[in-house]
């Protein structure tokens, strides 16, 4: 099984920040999107494109390459954040996000964005086009693999157990599904809203191959991914804990913050703590 | 009418198609637990590898047939219309239509021809919903021929495709290896009174609406507009440059059908020409026998003989 070293581990953690600090960054600039699932997923996404997919930014559309697949497509900053930083397109076009003429569309999509693979935004229906591509990479008999970051109030879509069906029925060890299982949704806690555990054995019961991390700790998030590899016979779901929110205080639980942008004061005081200040 | 009766619906016809074509084409299909009313099973049976039942689901049917089609395959996603345009409506306009992806629509059970079914299983509203999708092209065949044919233009027409199915077999009505072309019609009754323009099994109808009509000295020119987006405008301009009086019927609702867009753009052209239409009258219909459904329903050719003597009747748009 392929390691990550403690050096790498750290230079992740490095990265998932300057991650964060672009989703704000971004949706400050936009003054509109979705802060708070985005910061929660900043580091699976941070350990997806910069650790474990099989990618190449220079070239795109590599049909080997891994896909992604961000299902909780109102989490677009963390994406477009992780594609830029990776070398998927300039940084500065980080500013266009939400604006008239942008290739960074409100929510994915496919077709005007290097890396962007499937349009996605209405929730639940990610996943099941990564059952979709999955299934293809199957037929193709190629060995790329999908990966799919799901929201926690997206599972309340009843799409998702479809095709969670299919992806067991279908035998696809190729697809692995990351839930950001940071218990708030747009009306609030995912309890109050639709309680939708046990999460886990959900999809257990399902015929998925589960797992259940800390969704903010580098080391265990690339030591599960790692793991989802080599799986046979079934596809993984990891359900990793996490906070909405995270790493800039005020922000932290706060269902508010699902998709709010920050005035300017509160952008000052999330870049000193992301950043020391640092624009 | 003086048609040989079909053996097979237009569903088993198109499903054949596709059987026959799997060898030389590496598309797949998707299907949700409705094979054996679709006959999408034949091309199950000879290519199992590539036909897929996603069970009785077709919101995820429809979204993972985007995804594959994502990854350059074509999908023919096979289901009866009032599932997939109306449960599936989101996937198909978002996740197919947007990204304009090679996902090709089987939908059977078009109108009331599901009959018997009842109107939970009669698509009377999906003309409406998938014309009115930019990058959707839509078809409906009547015939075997123009059914196989409707496959092999679904096949080579880049984007998404929606092919309207009957339930029924009804009449046979061109030679095999008829073409047809994507935004093409046929004339398929010639004359110069009145031009009564129809699709699917609502062809049959204007043409037994035509004899009626002749026997009383009107002539009729039936088109087959089987191409319902693109249509064949260039098709229609010509019949009623001769006829100055267009009635299309549809087994649809009339509201919102092809019937409201062409007569729309009739009045946006300053045409000088009659029009009235045929289709459901803002109504549901019910469970009975296909004839009995259409002849209640006025989706028949005493209905449509009434419109026409009522539209050539009038001095509108003269």
């Amino acid at each position: 099984m392929e390691e990550t070293t403690i050096n790498r581990i750290e230079e992740l953690k490095d990265i998932a920040n300057e991650v964060r600090f672009r989703i704000v960054d971004m949706v400050y600039r936009a003054q509109s999107g979705h802060c708070g699932g985005s910061l929660s997923a900043a580091d699976i996404v941070t350990a997806l494109y910069f650790e474990i997919m099989k990618i190449n930014p220079a070239a795109p559309d590599w049909p080997d390459r891994d896909r992604f697949i961000l299902s909780k497509g109102h989490a677009c900053p963390v994406q477009y954040a992780a594609l830029s930083l990776k070398g998927y397109f300039p940084l500065d076009e980080l500013g266009t996000f939400r604006k008239l003429h942008s290739r960074l569309q409100g929510h994915p999509v496919a077709g005007k964005l290097p890396g962007i693979e499937v349009t996605t935004g209405s929730l639940g229906i990610g996943f099941c086009e990564g059952i979709g591509l999955g299934l293809d990479a199957k037929l193709r008999k190629q060995d790329w693999r999908v990966w799919i970051v799901l929201g926690d109030g997206e599972l309340n879509e009843g799409a998702v157990w479809e095709a969670a069906q299919a992806g067991s029925k279908f035998h696809l060890d190729n697809v692995t599904a990351i839930v950001d299982r940071n218990r708030l949704q747009n009306d609030g806690f995912c309890d109050d809203v639709m309680p939708i555990e046990p999460v886990v054995e959900k999809f257990r019961v399902f015929g998925w191959e589960t797992y259940e991390i800390d969704g903010h700790n580098m080391s265990e998030i690339v030591r599960t991914l790692h793991v989802a590899r080599q799986v046979k016979g079934k596809p993984t779901c990891i359900v990793a804990r996490t906070v909405k929110g995270k790493g800039v205080s005020f922000m932290e639980n706060v269902r508010d913050w699902h998709g709010k942008a920050p005035n300017s004061e509160q952008y000052e005081q999330a870049v000193r703590e992301l950043r020391g200040g640092r624009t | 009418m003086n048609l040989p009766r079909a053996f097979n619906p237009t569903r088993r016809a198109f499903s054949e198609q596709m059987a026959s074509r799997g060898a030389e084409s590496d598309f797949a299909v998707f299907e949700s637990d409705i094979g054996y009313s679709t006959y999408s099973y034949l091309f199950g049976d000879r290519f199992p590898e590539r036909y897929f039942n996603f069970g009785i689901a077709e919101v995820s049917t429809m979204a993972a047939a985007a995804g594959m089609a994502s990854n350059g395959r074509t999908v023919f996603v096979a289901g009866y219309g009032v599932f997939l345009t109306m449960r599936a409506l989101e996937v198909v306009r978002s996740f197919v239509c947007y990204p304009h992806l090679n996902v090709k629509i089987l939908s059977s059970h078009g109108g009331v021809t599901a009959a018997i079914d009842g109107v939970t299983h009669q698509a009377t509203e999906d003309i409406a919903f998938m014309t009115t999708l930019p990058e959707m092209k839509v078809l409906c065949p009547c015939d075997t021929a123009s059914a196989k044919a409707a496959f092999d233009l679904a096949l080579k027409t880049p984007g998404p495709v929606f092919v309207r199915l009957m339930r029924d077999p009804l009449f046979e009505l061109y030679p095999e290896g008829t073409s047809f072309a994507l935004g093409g019609s046929k004339v398929v009754r010639e004359g110069s009174d009145i031009t009564i323009a129809a699709y699917g099994d609502m062809v049959f109808e204007a043409i037994d609406a035509a004899d009626r009509l002749a026997a009383r000295g009107i002539r009729a020119e039936v088109l087959d507009l089987y191409s319902i987006k693109p249509v064949d405008w260039a098709g229609i301009t010509a019949s009623i440059s001769k006829t100055h009086t267009l009635l299309v019927v549809e087994n649809h609702q009339a509201r919102n059908g092809l019937g409201t867009y062409i007569g729309d753009a009739l009045l946006q052209t300053g045409a000088s020409v009659r029009y009235d239409h045929v289709g459901l009258e803002d109504r549901f219909a019910e469970s009975g026998d296909y004839r009995g459904v259409i002849e209640t329903y006025g989706l028949c050719a005493t209905n449509i003989e009434a419109h026409a003597k009522k539209l050539l009747a009038t001095n509108q748009g003269r």
